[in-house]
């Protein structure tokens, strides 16, 4: 049991990076040993299977190479790498951001489609966030005697935390991952080779506009959940708690104001920027068949989310101190 | 198919199907559930290794995550993030109106109410869930599903239903870590980075941490987890459409999950708090 748990662990590490080929593999291994294997052993032949396979990435030098082997060194070299080639993509797409010709018709149809993508999930999300925000804060309001108040609470939480949270979330969910599956399967078709043999550079025409189309439309969803949020919070504490709306509607302005919308937007086009460049690195690095372009996929989202909060952090902290 | 004359309505047409395929698709969703929640039995009884092996796979994570630290820091690392927020903001805000000491109660009751459950169902969706609907996807498109169908498999009970057992085992020691990298953090930036006195700080907390909402807030959590673990399921066994449509449907399954997690905890602290809030100032 130990044994065949470790191997299926080593499986998943291993990142399934076989493709086809393995899974055919391992089919056949298992109709050959016959019918009364049982089913954990036909995943205990694909763990070893795949462990063979991350010997490829061709283009490293030889000490690299040396490294990859051992395995304690390739778990130390992988996030550096990532990280260092991460940065480099980001730089070079900073560097070619003014440089013409800037790819217009690409920066407006990806807006176009990651507003398409996020607009109805961006709804759906903010409504019920904004609502059990104020359905806690309420709580807690009413036991203090103060539930007119209301008012500041949502507008604080909305303005502050859930209107960009939730724009990520959706950008991160929904456009970025869209970005990423698309820039994906376009690399292991090797379309992005092509369009270098043609002299044409991908950063600039596929990176840039996709990252600017995410930091813009970033920017805008994040004022569409501010009004959808303030919104439903007017309609559930008016209707369901009972706050009388005009107390509600005076109570808005008390703590927030409009620095704290400025930074809360600005810190949604910082997301719509991390977020569309961890999208598109993800794609262009993509090594492997569909299974390689699912786990990037899987690792856009999860990166994505883990940069947001960190950034989420350091600018409300940065927020807080200007406001004050 | 462009040479076919063209119908009487045909925009009233179009519309009339879309209609019905939204409603056809809910319906094989449902089915879907039904049929994965009901072979939960059959998992249990022949498939129990595989389930051993994924909730092993679960809590490391696959691929480049798993060299990050896997699923347990990921979800960690979120509500750490979080936990800090409410240092952030609850001191900066309770001491502009001279009562910052109670920072300690505001991380006792947000965290247990509000952040900690959406946050771990956020983070259990992008990591587990977008996992398995990667893993599943790619066993679609390889016709993998119909090679097990061939080998007599059940490949719902296999795939989906152990895939569903699992996450909700690995939530629960998922959900403690979470809970308590949200205390540790507020705690510490609360005392560390803005000097409060710990004393303050541990007497306001543990007054107003309340044991039942806890076990509630872990009732979210386990729901939650149910209802992510079945919709990534789904989408990873209906992939299509080669490598970009592995990931269309990852990026699909994330946008449906998290609007039900959160809607999941709306109603579960509708249905537990109520009207009242089950809250009591004098302790």
């Amino acid at each position: 049991m130990i044994d065949d748990t470790g191997t299926g662990v080593r499986h998943d590490v291993a990142g399934d990076v076989g493709g086809n080929g393995d899974g055919r593999a391992v089919k056949a291994v298992t109709v050959v040993d016959g019918l009364g294997t049982p089913p954990g052993d036909e995943m205990t032949a694909a763990g070893h299977q795949t462990t063979t396979v991350p010997n490829r990435a061709p283009g490293l030098t030889d000490w690299t190479r040396g490294l990859r082997g051992f395995r304690p060194g390739g778990a130390v070299v992988e996030p550096v790498r990532a990280v260092g080639g991460f940065f480099a993509m980001a730089l070079d797409t900073f560097v070619l951001m003014p440089r013409r010709p800037f790819a217009w018709r690409e920066f407006l149809l990806q807006s176009w489609f990651v507003a398409r993508v996020s607009l109805l999930p961006t709804l759906m999300l903010a409504i019920p966030f904004t609502v059990l925000t104020v359905f806690t804060f309420n709580i807690l309001l009413v036991e203090f005697g103060a539930a007119d108040y209301s008012g500041t609470g949502a507008a604080y939480g909305t303005i502050t935390q859930i209107g960009p949270v939730v724009t990520v979330l959706v950008v991160a969910g929904a456009g970025a991952t869209a970005m990423c599956a698309d820039l994906g399967a376009r690399t292991i078709r090797e379309e992005l080779d092509a369009l270098r043999v043609m002299g044409i550079n991908p950063i600039q025409a596929l990176v840039v506009p996709r990252v600017l189309a995410a930091t813009a439309v970033a920017t805008l969803l994040s004022s569409v959940v501010m009004l959808v949020g303030l919104a439903g919070s007017f309609v559930f504490s008016v209707y369901i708690q009972h706050v009388t709306p005009g107390s509600f509607v005076s109570g808005l302005t008390v703590l927030t104001h409009a620095t704290d919308v400025v930074i809360s937007m600005s810190k949604a086009a910082l997301f719509g920027l991390a977020a569309g460049l961890i999208a598109c690195y993800k794609g262009i690095s993509v090594e492997g068949g569909p299974a390689a372009v699912g786990n990037a996929v899987n690792e856009t989202v999860v990166l994505t989310f883990m940069a947001l909060f960190a950034i989420n952090i350091i600018a409300t902290a940065v927020g807080v101190k200007a406001t004050q | 198919m462009t040479t076919a004359p063209s119908t009487q309505f045909a925009r009233t047409r179009r519309v009339m199907r879309g209609w019905v395929d939204g409603l056809t698709r809910i319906g094989t969703q449902a089915e879907f559930y039904g049929r994965t929640v009901g072979s939960v039995g059959t998992a249990f009884r022949l498939y129990r290794r595989e389930m051993v092996r994924l909730i092993a796979g679960m809590s490391m994570g696959t691929g480049a995550l798993a060299v990050i630290g896997g699923t347990t820091v990921i979800v960690g690392f979120l509500t750490l993030s979080t936990g800090a927020l409410i240092a952030v903001q609850g001191y900066n805000q309770f001491s502009s109106v001279g009562v910052e000491a109670l920072t300690g109660f505001a991380s006792a009751y947000f965290n247990v109410r509000l952040i900690a459950p959406v946050i771990a169902g956020v983070g259990l969706a992008a990591t587990i869930g977008a996992g398995a609907t990667a893993q599943l996807g790619a066993m679609r498109i390889n016709e993998e599903i119909d090679a097990l169908e061939v080998m007599g498999i059940r490949s719902i009970a296999y795939l989906a239903s152990s895939r569903v057992v699992a996450g909700v085992i690995v939530v629960i020691p998922l959900y403690c870590v979470a809970v308590i990298t949200a205390f540790l953090a507020a705690r510490f930036g609360t005392t560390a980075v803005y000097g409060q006195s710990t004393g303050v700080y541990d007497h306001y907390f543990n007054t107003f941490l309340n044991p039942t909402d806890l076990i509630w807030s872990f009732c979210q959590a386990l729901a939650m987890a149910m209802v992510i673990m079945l919709v990534h399921t789904y989408y990873g066994f209906t992939a299509s459409g080669g490598p970009a449509g592995v990931g269309e449907a990852v990026g699909r399954a994330v946008r449906t999950s998290l609007i039900s997690a959160v809607f999941v905890v709306l109603f579960l602290a509708l249905a537990i708090y109520g009207q009242s809030g089950n809250f009591h100032l004098s302790g």
